[in-house]
């Protein structure tokens, strides 16, 4: 076992050292047994790597959850790992030091297992840093008995494919059991001793329900470059992969020791989750179909998680993880009760992620009682018909009412998201956004001046819509480069003339690539790798995305980006992650396309099953 | 400390200068609170934090202890807490200060025992005792601070500098990068051997001099290998204030009771 020993000048020449030193509060320390009590009894070295800096990293729930879990267990350390900034991946690979774990710096590839997640397609080049740095051959084949196993988790496996080479096993859906199930596997095949071989341990976790081993499928293409079929190419190795979820979130394991970081991260919070999947079915979000059936948390057990992590944690601040916070059930009863403890001890209530049409001043006031923070509302499409496209069940009343009721209640505006580029978007659509900001503007000048805060302030920004797998969409061509940049600029000029907004917008081109990704084949996997010994990593972030150098790797490979992104595809089509079972089934996501076509929307679960498929898990609210 | 000294330490009465509460609150509710001055260490690995991460981690440490700590006022309460001088990045402490407001009075082998079990690793407290509140801030108080300086090489350069030339360096500040003249803020260096240092310099909020200015000068004067430089551990041994008794004119700023 190494430590990896980091000399003071590359810590003091890195941005943000503490991202890299560990040593936080409540973070986990063990003592590896040595070799002969090991050869007795297994032990196994777990990093769980995240893809991207510390500070996103650590504000991720499945880190947390799965981190203290794996920790819970006498025969396992589970670890963490980052992505090092650019700053340091330079200096570690100008001095040879490895990439380290936070808690012993050992190298990554003295690991025994490395479980990634993924939350975003653009974080597969940071993947490949990672194990590049940490010594680990970046694909599968090349890996021996030494080498770690390369997993991945996380809303990005429903298409694993372009990474397809690189991970070794992939888990579909929430880890909580499998990976307890996978540490057993693991347990018993290092028993085998020397002669023991990785194709065992990938046979026997492949029996696993909800683990994919990509190696172990075979895909042959048609000659327009569609998928003719995926097959197993191993006996006993299933078909299709079923995701894996927790039914019962109150008996489900959640930490109430988790770590408190040095240093400033996203969510710098105690987290609450207060449950899973979301009944909305917006057309347009992975999230939404792919956690189905939503399964709650009882008030009862998310009041003990919260004061029990306030003990622990000592922080300040408890914000709600959610989808979709306010279509909580019994979101007031959990509130009042979260603020009648909490406020003594100083400690605020943070809300994120309202929706507009059940927004509610009692539910704001509460919010604002102890600390005054953001409103945050995802209109998303600037006309009803194309809200009703995608199925986002609000209307204009339902914002300006919102709006209103802010303003009234001590708020100087707030931030609205939109999407750009959706199916059937017309100029229309874009004006229908500015024309939007300007109803709020008219609302705020008729309120009383005593009534309102002395500036409206609107802070608009679009993201560009792109087609993911497992969503209504998923059949769809994503808009063009042009299209895009001309929805943009168009709206930016009609909000020229709006002076209480502030419009921000992401970068077409980081959107198209994610497009590419997103609904890509296993041949983009000569690309990504292409891409990141060219330099690519950190592509979500604007100031490191290599556009330029990405197509030119996806031309040396024969391929056309157009064919990932912007063909529409027929139903039935073979997708590259056919495979793959959420359970949903893709007739009713063919229906849910069809409608959206139609501008016909598709009412919320609680209000009528719309018999997605997801009642098959025989759990959530299929059965309340 | 074992949990029936702690059991002890809880009964036992504040010692007799905390009980002096600060009733100076003109026009309003008298509001009475006690302020306990620390004295902490901070080692590998949180040498790496920054100040304003160093002092959310206090605060939680605080919170974590249940502290029974005089909070701010307003929307974003704050426990009242002030630190001696901002360390930077990279440097470790033997001796800094921190002032915590208390709204009753704990005693301070108590308080130290307690915010040490909830410190995540790298901190220590080392000592502390009740201090009178005082409209002055102990951050104004600043005059001076000793830091340790190691890595070989280090007196070979100093003893390479001319006693009468000027130490000009840069310094960025505020986005923009200043010439700096530093001999002035130096008070007193004593090699300790070839390969360590002791400076006293000024510190505090009117005059301060970092000391990796001090290595910089050593650099570009000295002839002190770059990387060297860059790899010397830093430690602050003191912080001192103001002094008419010490015949060094300098004084802890914590004087612990016989």
């Amino acid at each position: 076992m190494t430590t990896v020993n980091l000399p003071r000048h590359v810590l003091a020449s890195v941005e943000k050292p503490a991202r890299y030193t560990g040593g936080e509060w409540n973070s986990v320390t063990k003592i590896v047994p040595d070799v002969a009590e090991q050869a007795l009894r297994p032990f196994l070295r777990f990093a769980f790597c995240f893809p991207d800096t510390y500070e996103i990293g650590m504000s991720n729930l499945a880190l947390r959850i799965i981190y203290h879990m794996l920790n819970e267990r006498e025969d396992v350390w589970c670890e963490r790992a980052f992505a090092p900034w650019v700053d340091m991946a330079a200096t570690l690979r100008a001095e040879q030091i490895p990439l380290f774990s936070q808690e012993s710096r050992t190298p990554l590839r003295e690991f025994d297992l490395l479980g990634f997640t993924l939350q975003y397609e653009l974080a597969f080049t940071s993947v490949l840093d990672m194990l590049d740095l940490g010594n680990v051959p970046l694909l599968t084949c090349d890996r021996t008995l030494d080498d770690p196993f390369v997993m991945a988790g996380g809303p990005v496996v429903y298409n694993i494919e372009p990474m397809a080479a690189v991970f070794d096993l992939v888990v579909i859906g929430e880890g909580e059991e499998v990976l307890q199930e996978i540490t057993d596997v693991w347990l018993n095949w290092k028993k085998g001793g020397p002669s023991r071989t990785r194709e065992q341990f990938l046979l026997a976790v492949a029996q696993l329900e909800g683990v994919y081993v990509p190696s172990f499928y075979d895909v042959a293409y048609q000659s327009d470059g569609t998928i003719a079929t995926i097959t197993p190419n191993r006996p006993g190795v299933p078909a299709t992969i079923k995701k894996r979820i927790i039914l019962d979130l109150d008996q489900a394991y959640f930490p109430t020791d988790s770590i408190v970081p040095n240093t400033e991260i996203v969510h710098d919070r105690i987290f609450l989750e207060l449950f899973r999947g979301c009944t909305r079915g917006c057309r347009f979000c992975q999230a939404g179909i792919v956690y189905r059936p939503v399964r709650e948390k009882s008030p009862e057990k998310l009041l003990g998680q919260a004061l029990e992590l306030e003990k622990t944690t000592g922080y300040d601040e408890v914000g709600m993880l959610s989808l979709s916070t306010s279509d909580y059930s019994k979101l007031s009863e959990l509130t009042d009760s979260l603020l009648c403890e909490l406020t003594p001890n100083h400690t605020s209530l943070s809300l994120p992620s309202l929706r507009l049409d059940n927004f509610s001043l009692e539910l704001m006031q509460k919010a604002s009682s102890t600390r005054k923070g953001g409103l945050t509302f995802a209109p998303e499409a600037g006309t009803q018909r194309l809200r009703d496209v995608v199925n986002k069940n609000i209307t204009e009343e339902n914002l300006l009412t919102a709006m209103e009721l802010a303003l009234r209640g001590g708020w100087s505006g707030a931030k609205l998201y939109f999407m750009l580029g959706l199916p059937t978007e017309t100029m229309e659509d874009v004006d229908g956004i500015a024309k939007l900001a300007r109803a709020i503007e008219d609302r705020y000048n008729k309120l009383p001046r005593f009534e309102r805060p002395r500036r409206l302030e609107l802070a608009i920004s679009t993201a560009m819509f792109i087609p993911k797998p497992f969503t209504p969409f998923q059949w769809c061509a994503q808009a063009d480069l042009d299209t895009m940049r001309s929805h943009q600029s168009h709206l930016r000029d009609q909000l020229r003339m709006t002076r209480s907004v502030k419009y921000k917008w992401h970068e077409p081109k980081i959107s198209y690539l994610e497009g590419v990704l997103a609904r890509g084949d296993r041949r983009l996997g000569a690309v990504i790798l292409a891409a990141f010994h060219g330099g690519a990593r950190f592509d979500a972030w604007d100031d490191q995305f290599k556009y330029d150098l990405w197509m030119q790797c996806i031309a040396d490979a024969g391929l056309d980006p157009n064919f990932y992104a912007r063909r529409e595809r027929t139903r039935d089509e073979v997708f590259p992650w056919s495979h793959i079972d959420c359970g949903v089934t893709t007739d009713f996501l063919w229906t849910e396309y069809q409608q959206a076509m139609q501008a016909a929307t598709t009412p919320e679960c609680r209000e009528q099953c719309s018999a997605c498929g997801a009642q098959c898990f025989g759990g959530g609210v299929c059965f309340e | 400390m074992n949990d029936e000294q702690v059991a002890q330490l809880e009964q036992a009465a504040p010692p007799e200068q905390a009980v002096q509460a600060n009733t100076a609150n003109p026009g309003n509710t008298p509001l009475a609170y006690y302020e306990i001055r620390l004295r902490f260490a901070r080692r590998e690995p949180a040498i790496w934090l920054a100040h304003l991460d160093m002092m959310r981690t206090f605060e939680r440490a605080i919170r974590r202890a249940k502290l029974p700590v005089h909070w701010s006022q307003g929307f974003n309460p704050r426990p009242q807490m002030t630190f001696a001088l901002p360390i930077g990045v990279g440097l470790a402490t033997e001796d800094d200060y921190v002032d915590i407001q208390l709204i009753e009075p704990v005693a301070p082998d108590l308080m130290i025992k307690k915010l040490n079990d909830n410190l995540p690793i790298g901190f220590e407290i080392l000592a502390g005792a009740p201090i009178l509140p005082s409209k002055i801030s102990l951050m104004s108080l600043v005059q001076a601070a000793d830091y340790r300086l190691s890595i070989a090489g280090l007196a070979a350069a100093w003893r390479r500098i001319p006693v009468a030339q000027p130490l000009i360096v840069e310094k960025f500040s505020k986005g923009r990068t200043l010439q700096v003249e530093i001999r002035a803020l130096i008070l007193d260096v004593r090699l300790m051997s070839e390969s360590e240092i002791v400076i006293r310099v000024k510190a505090g909020s009117s005059a301060n001099l970092r000391p990796d200015l001090f290595l910089d000068a050593l650099v570009v004067y000295g002839g002190l290998d770059a990387i060297a430089a860059a790899d010397c551990a830093i430690t602050r041994l003191s912080l001192l204030i103001h002094s008419t008794i010490d015949p060094s004119g300098y004084a802890s700023p914590l004087r612990l009771p016989q």
